[in-house]
């Protein structure tokens, strides 16, 4: 893998570490008030300073990031899930299922993603649950044709035909021989996912449908920090850059597993 | 009617030295009617553009449902009603000269003024403020917005031409003061196809009486209103005012800052300094017949116990939710009748209720609830724990997070459950799911608060705990039924010590308004700007 | 003609599934809003009563069933006729009317600012490949694709507007003086918002292109022949690397459009994507099918005219 991938894993491996254990280290709860705190710069209590309503920055964050990666991560789970066994099912049957689920995959490609992650979650409502399920049902479209190409490619394999002939049903047929070979693409899809997750949830909490209060997420911290950003701009620093900074390398991270991962597309 | 639906974040306001200051400065030098031949420095002139931001489209129909906040401005402009506020919030004249009552109180006479005209020349007679009413606001099948306001009217009466009658089922004392809010007159000779719903009227160049007229309506852009030549009173000084569609709060804030705004409410308070430090804008705080509750659910048999909402407005550190939410443009509430209701506002109320975690742990100890495992209160073996809803809307997610951790200081535990605006509403008003949630109310400035009290209004009205109690439904009607000054002051004082013992919903702050206005606009008088509308005739701008 | 037939059949496939999503998203939207929590603002407020909610409710048809109501709308629909909107009493095809044009002045904008500045950096990036410049510009690039654009958006207004009051800060004109310029320096902050999410794109599509372009023979031979590379590229790289390009904005064209939800909230735009936030905040259950289906229609038929561009261009895939 490049440099830069290598780079980008490492900073969301201390990432990850700061925002699982960190809160066990840091125990000042994230929605504790101190209103004689509001907008207090940094100190040794509040080493990033406190929010308007005197809750500690370090915290929200910490807690916040828990949050948002989790929205991130499951949602990419959900969407590959999903692609997963559009894909496959349009690549083993064949026929008419196959050019109907095939030219529904393109169709939904071709939809305004952010337009309909919009409605329905204006109108299902915002737990992370459905946060979780909206995002990913609106983003599994290159899953699904990643392994709709492998199941193609595979399914007249020499050893995948043998298998067949042996009774071996389709189901097992894909989890034991097609889909690891699908592997290297996915890895690098479900990465530009997660980013693709957690960008989305912090645009739909600046439109006030995101993670909702007082459970903190990077997104709704910038939400709410707007307000501030002539009188406190670092409260909506902090988590502006982290979700940044993440995505950032999340996106590195896709790049470099697909140089690696990809040996056409090394250079 | 009285909630206010702003469509972001943040309500507002506040007293500033700077407000004082700023408000001798420019203090309106005209009078309706006072023929004015400016002094080349000090006194009015004519000419000038004044643009304000609104939040969306507006409808231009004050009885439309689908008016909301933002077209409340526009329309207080445009469609004179019968009163309009005084500049002292009582109701003074407007499209009628004067008004009595019947000695049995069940009808009001308004002689209207005479020689009034609708922008397109038409004459203006009494038989439009029959429509308005008789064929608009007291048709059910329309649902027109404030119609639950009239529920005493039975209809309107033409007496003559310029002589209305208003007939009632039950004395409305306060009538000329809902007549002052959002009661614009429609014109008749243009609406009596379709009322609500003409869209060339609600969208587009309406009919109309006030000192402006609307002169071009672009959609999602902005409206903009010319002098209305036609208008029965002295002429508008500007040539031009422009409601301008800004819905994020804080481009408001860069709009105003870079000089493209002339008056608008600061929705986001927190930007208050940076406003004041800014060169050619004024910052003033206004008073709002405005309050914000929480409300206990009275189906609830936890929140039946006096002791227990006196407690709970104890353990909440009210002052630190204006100072940090409000950033001090407010006052502690403890009844419905508001400081902007200077003549009937019992000030001595005020520090009923002071923070104090002690005293209220006490009460909810003396109503039996006592601390079990992790310092929760516990009664019968149940902890204390419940629900808030919480409405996503201008400043109430923060206050809920101060609320809910002041609770658990006493050891009440508050579950937070944010929703969408809309979804809420259905849940907590229309549906009564709830067990407990904070909102707010504004009422038209008289301190006939019968809507939201009475036990007729449980359940299904805007009485949104439920609280049914003979004696305060007594006070109600009580204020009701005298239009004597001195008397209704006499009740209604007696109404806020009552509401301020039995605490129907806890009241929490009265909220100032932040208006932050250009320094050369002159002749805004010193009310909220949704009332200072009503005066926007009187606007100028010096020249610079 | 084997060619003819093959772009027939595609064209077929191609509106075919278009067809299909349009149907679903509509289909989809509307059963989905109607059967939502909460209602149309106008019966969805704290000062309504109950018994102008329910005049209200007859009033808007609501009080029908939901099937009924999609059955009526589609009827409509097939003829032009999208509904009437709740929240205005305006025909939902005028609001949309009035936004659409918005909208696409600015995704166009943001596209071609994106591809004037995306090729020639995506060609000078191929042209030094593992540069020193190369890298630095990836790494501008991948930071535009992970800034959240509001945030971005709010930052432009600060500075250009706020502290140096060069550009103004929201709408799409200025009323009084309502010239080309204002309008172009209104399209300004939003344009550059925008364009930073979709510039990589494009970038990347032009800089692996514009690689594999030069790593093929002729080109090799060209450069073996003495050409500067700079004329080898211009000459004939740039034009097979166009290929892609046209497939990188026919994806982003959906992006585009989700993208200017957020971006005219932020700037005020007043176009579709804010409508769409107004009728779902709203429930306008009309207006937002409406729009929804305008926006499928929209990116369907892109995407349709992106493809037929693919395969004029591309001689192989027509000989294929």
């Amino acid at each position: 893998m490049t440099r830069l991938g290598l780079f980008a894993l490492a900073t969301l491996g201390v990432i990850a570490v700061l925002v699982v254990a960190g809160p066990l280290f840091w125990t000042i709860a994230p929605e504790t008030t101190n209103p004689a705190q509001g907008l207090a710069g940094p100190s040794l209590v509040h080493p990033l300073g406190a929010d308007e309503l005197g809750r500690d920055v370090l915290s929200r964050l910490l807690h916040g990031g828990r949050v948002t990666l989790l929205v991130g991560v499951a949602a990419m789970l959900a969407s590959l899930l999903i692609g997963v066994v559009v894909g496959a099912i349009a690549g083993f049957n064949g026929g008419w299922l196959d050019a109907l689920l095939m030219r529904f995959t393109d169709g939904m490609l071709a939809v305004p993603a952010f337009f309909f992650i919009l409605v329905v979650i204006t109108l299902v409502g915002t737990s992370v649950g459905t946060l979780v399920l909206v995002i990913g049902a609106l983003s599994w479209m290159p899953v699904a044709r990643v392994v709709y190409g492998e199941t193609l490619r595979w399914k007249t394999a020499e050893f995948v035909v043998a298998a067949t002939s042996l009774g071996v049903p389709p189901p097992r047929l894909l989890v034991r021989h097609i889909l690891p070979q699908a592997i290297p693409s996915l890895v690098v899809s479900a990465t530009l996912g997660v980013a693709f997750a957690i960008l989305t949830e912090s645009a739909l909490s600046y439109l006030a449908f995101g993670v909702q209060p007082p459970l903190p997420s990077w997104g709704n911290m910038l939400q709410r920090a707007q307000q501030y950003v002539f009188t406190a701009p670092a409260l909506a620093l902090y988590p502006g850059l982290a979700i940044t900074v993440v995505v950032l390398a999340f996106n590195f991270l896709g790049d470099g597993l697909r140089d690696a991962l990809d040996p056409r597309r090394r250079r | 009617m009285k909630l206010d639906l702003s469509s972001f974040p943040f309500r507002t306001t506040s007293v500033l030295v700077v407000a004082a200051l700023a408000v001798s400065a420019c203090a309106s030098p005209t009078q309706p009617g006072a023929s004015t031949a400016p002094s080349a420095q000090a006194g009015p002139v004519s000419g000038g553009t004044v643009t304000m931001p609104i939040g969306a489209d507006p409808t231009l129909n004050p009885w439309s449902p689908n008016a909301f906040i933002e077209s409340l401005f526009i329309n207080r402009v445009l469609f004179d009603g019968l009163t309009k506020p005084g500049k002292d919030l009582a109701p003074a004249p407007d499209l009628a000269e004067s008004w009595t009552t019947a000695s049995d109180g069940l009808s009001w006479t308004f002689k209207l003024r005479s020689g009034v005209k609708w922008s397109d020349g038409t004459p203006f007679t009494a038989d439009d403020v029959a429509f308005t009413f008789n064929d608009i606001v007291l048709k059910p099948d329309l649902g027109a917005q404030n119609r639950a306001s009239y529920a005493a009217v039975k209809s309107v009466t033409v007496v003559d031409a310029t002589t209305v009658r208003f007939d009632l089922s039950r004395k409305f004392a306060a009538l000329p003061s809902f007549l002052a809010y959002n009661a614009g007159i429609l014109p008749k000779h243009v609406l009596s196809a379709n009322p609500l719903t003409t869209t060339t009227f609600n969208k587009g160049t309406p009919v109309s009486t006030g000192p402006f007229k609307v002169d071009k309506y672009t959609s999602g852009q902005s409206v903009s209103l010319v002098r209305n030549e036609n208008y029965f009173g002295a002429k508008a000084f500007l040539d031009k005012l422009v409601f301008t569609v800004v819905a994020d709060p804080n481009t408001q804030v860069a709009q105003a800052l870079s000089g493209d705004l002339q008056i608008m409410i600061l929705d986001n308070k927190a930007a208050v300094d940076r406003m004041k430090s800014a060169a050619g804008l004024s910052v003033v705080a206004r008073p709002l017949v405005q309050y914000y509750w929480l409300s206990l659910n009275q189906t609830d048999s936890r929140f039946t116990d006096v002791r227990v909402r006196q407690a709970f407005v104890t353990a909440i550190d009210r002052a630190a939710i204006i100072k940090s939410v409000e950033l001090g443009y407010g006052s502690i509430a403890n009844s419905p009748i508001t400081p902007a209701l200077a003549a009937y506002y019992d000030p001595s109320l005020a520090s009923k209720y002071p923070y104090d975690p002690a005293k209220a742990t006490e009460l909810l100890k003396a109503a039996g609830w006592t601390p079990g495992a992790n310092g929760v209160l516990q009664k019968d073996g149940k902890p204390f724990q419940f629900t808030m809803d919480v409405g996503q809307r201008g400043v109430l997610e923060p206050v809920n997070a101060l609320i809910q951790q002041d609770l658990k200081k006493v050891g009440v535990i508050v579950d937070l459950n944010t929703m969408e605006w809309n979804s809420y509403i259905q849940k907590d008003v229309v549906r009564r799911e709830y067990t407990a949630t904070v909102n707010w109310w504004t009422y038209p400035s008289d301190p006939d608060v019968f809507p939201y009290y009475h036990s007729s209004a449980a359940g299904k009205g805007f009485n949104i705990p439920g609280y049914q109690d003979p004696k305060l439904d007594d006070l109600l009607v009580q204020g009701q039924s005298t239009s004597d000054l001195e008397a209704r002051k006499a009740v209604y004082k007696q109404l806020q010590q009552y509401t301020s013992e039995v605490l129907p919903y806890l009241f929490l702050w009265y909220p100032q308004e932040i208006d932050v206005l250009s320094t050369s606009l002159k002749g805004v008088p010193e009310l909220g700007l949704r009332d200072a509308m009503h005066y926007a005739g009187e606007w100028w701008l010096a020249k610079k | 003609m084997v060619v003819g037939q093959e772009v027939a059949r595609f064209l077929f496939q191609r509106i075919a599934s278009g067809a299909l999503v349009i149907v679903f998203a509509s289909a989809l939207t509307f059963f989905f809003v109607n059967l939502a929590p909460g209602g149309p603002s106008s019966i969805m407020r704290f000062d309504v009563s109950a018994e102008q909610r329910e005049a209200l409710i007859k009033r808007m048809g609501l009080d029908k069933p939901v099937v009924e109501r999609y059955a009526d709308w589609a009827a409509g629909a097939i003829r032009g006729d999208l509904g009437t909107s709740l929240l205005s009493d305006e025909p939902v095809t005028q609001r949309i009317g009035e936004r659409l044009p918005n909208t696409l002045i600015l995704a166009g904008a943001a596209l071609v600012v994106s591809i004037l500045i995306g090729i020639p950096i995506g060609l000078i990036q191929a042209l030094r490949r593992g540069s020193a410049l190369d890298h630095l510009l990836s790494f501008y690039s991948a930071i535009g694709l992970a800034v959240p654009v509001f945030w971005l958006g709010i930052v432009l207004i600060l500075v250009f507007a706020v502290s140096l009051g060069w550009l103004p800060s929201a709408g799409v004109t200025t009323i009084s003086e309502d010239t080309l310029v204002e309008r172009l320096r209104h399209l300004a902050l939003p344009t550059v918002a925008l364009a930073t999410t979709t510039l990589p794109t494009i970038v990347r599509f032009m800089r692996s292109a514009a690689l594999e372009v030069l790593d093929e023979d002729y080109i090799r031979t060209a450069a073996s022949k003495g050409l500067a590379p700079r004329v080898v590229v211009t000459r004939h790289a740039l034009r097979n690397a166009l290929i892609p390009v046209v497939s990188a904005v026919g994806a982003l064209v959906p992006r585009l459009l989700g993208g200017t939800v957020v971006t005219e909230s932020v700037f005020s735009w007043p176009g579709m994507g804010r409508l769409a936030l107004e009728a779902a905040q709203g429930r306008d259950y009309p207006l937002i099918t409406g729009i929804t289906v305008v926006v499928a229609g929209i990116a369907v038929a892109t995407t349709l005219l992106v493809d037929l561009a693919y395969t004029r261009i591309d001689p192989r895939l027509r000989a294929s």
